[in-house]
């Protein structure tokens, strides 16, 4: 069988690719009419901005769901709850009130030394699991 | 030993500045380089804080010894500089059954990991003599459509030496004294983009910084090595070109 003289396509570098892309998308909301230009201009200033809040983690299924809950039953946005959980676990870690020794595991991830293994999240889980076989929960909280 | 030219027919595109950024990243990088003044302005000398000399034309007319001509710039860094009598090199070459080799030969000895040479502006023997020593060529373009036909010109010699026999590694068009948030800046990046692909680098951002270190005899790394043109555009939290960039594109290409 003849061997195919197959030569792959040059590809664009992609940092030149999106940048083409972000001038390109520019240069339509140059076209608009003026309130449309700044409307866009607000949206791209507020989506850049909130760019820099975000994180993504792996949280126990449960953790998420319950602050879903408790984000509906409060009426308070979940990010802020979760803000209000992390600044209070920093507050604690720095004034030496929360000992993580004592949850380390050694890793054997190239990244990483130690997995935190948490007692805490299989007693909260325990305790979520059990809560929901309770009849009349809701209603309690409430 | 690779050896890199910065060349555009058209003038004031920053082929000067793009050298003398990217020699002296490479020095800094741990890479021994000789930067070749092939320009009669000589400014090479004026970027890194020297004086004009005639290495170029001693060791051409007068075929004194490399090493007895390059001047120390900084560490890892030696250039072979120019003045007003690199346009007799011009002469001697024009006149010279050896003409397109004469520099190859002149250079090839050169114990370094690069030869960096920055043309002049113009498609006489001795940008031909340079462009044929090189493995790789860099084409430094405003993006306008004087600079582009610079481009052109310059795509149009590397075909014609190519047609002829001769191999290039490769080359790259670098964008520079980017303005993104001009309609013709756009235009032109784009049409580029489409022409010539992977050959396309990241651009250069405009910055006054860069007008205002040869002023100073330093380089960019020194004089201010946080400007936009050393990091790059910002677009979506991500650095886009800057000299820092090119500079690790320029190291796969020596690492190749």
């Amino acid at each position: 069988m003849t061997k195919k003289n197959l030569a792959r396509r040059v590809t664009v570098d992609p940092s030149v690719v999106g940048l083409l892309e972000m001038m390109e998308q520019r240069q339509i909301e140059s076209q608009l009419p003026r309130p449309e230009r700044e409307k866009k201009s607000r949206e791209r200033a507020k989506i850049s901005a909130r760019r820099e809040r975000r994180a993504t983690y792996d949280l126990p299924p449960l953790v998420r769901i319950r602050m879903m809950e408790l984000s509906g039953q409060l009426s308070i946005p979940a990010s802020q709850l979760v803000s209000l959980a992390l600044t209070r676990f920093i507050t604690d870690y720095d004034s030496g009130k929360i000992d993580l020794s004592i949850y380390k595991r050694s890793s054997r991830s190239p990244r990483y030394d130690w997995n935190l293994v948490l007692p805490e999240t299989n007693e909260f889980e325990k305790n979520q699991k059990k809560k929901k076989g309770l009849p009349n929960k809701s209603s309690k909280s409430r | 030993m690779k050896i890199i030219s910065f060349a555009n027919q058209k003038g004031g595109v920053g082929k000067t500045t793009t050298a003398v950024t990217l020699a002296h990243g490479l020095a800094l990088s741990g890479r021994r380089v000789l930067l070749v003044d092939m320009d009669p302005q000589g400014h090479v000398a004026l970027s890194l804080g020297l004086a004009k000399v005639p290495g170029l034309f001693e060791l051409i007319c007068e075929k004194k010894p490399l090493q007895s001509l390059v001047v120390y710039a900084r560490d890892n860094l030696d250039v072979l500089l120019s003045d007003q009598s690199t346009e007799g090199v011009r002469c001697e070459l024009g006149f010279s059954a050896l003409k397109n080799s004469i520099f190859l030969d002149a250079i090839s000895r050169a114990d370094y990991d690069a030869v960096l040479l920055d043309m002049a502006p113009s498609l006489d023997v001795l940008h031909t003599a340079g462009l044929i020593a090189s493995h790789w060529v860099i084409i430094p373009t405003r993006m306008d459509s004087l600079s582009v036909d610079g481009v052109q010109e310059v795509i149009k010699i590397l075909g014609g030496f190519s047609r002829r026999g001769h191999v290039f590694e490769g080359y790259a068009l670098l964008p520079t004294f980017f303005d993104r948030s001009t309609r013709e800046t756009y235009l032109q990046f784009r049409d580029l983009t489409a022409a010539f692909g992977g050959r396309m680098w990241p651009p250069i951002s405009q910055d006054t910084r860069v007008r205002e270190a040869p002023a100073f005899g330093k380089t960019l790394w020194e004089y201010s090595p946080n400007s936009v043109s050393m990091r790059g555009l910002l677009e979506n939290q991500k650095r886009v070109g800057g000299y820092r960039q090119i500079l690790r594109k320029l190291m796969e290409v020596l690492d190749d």
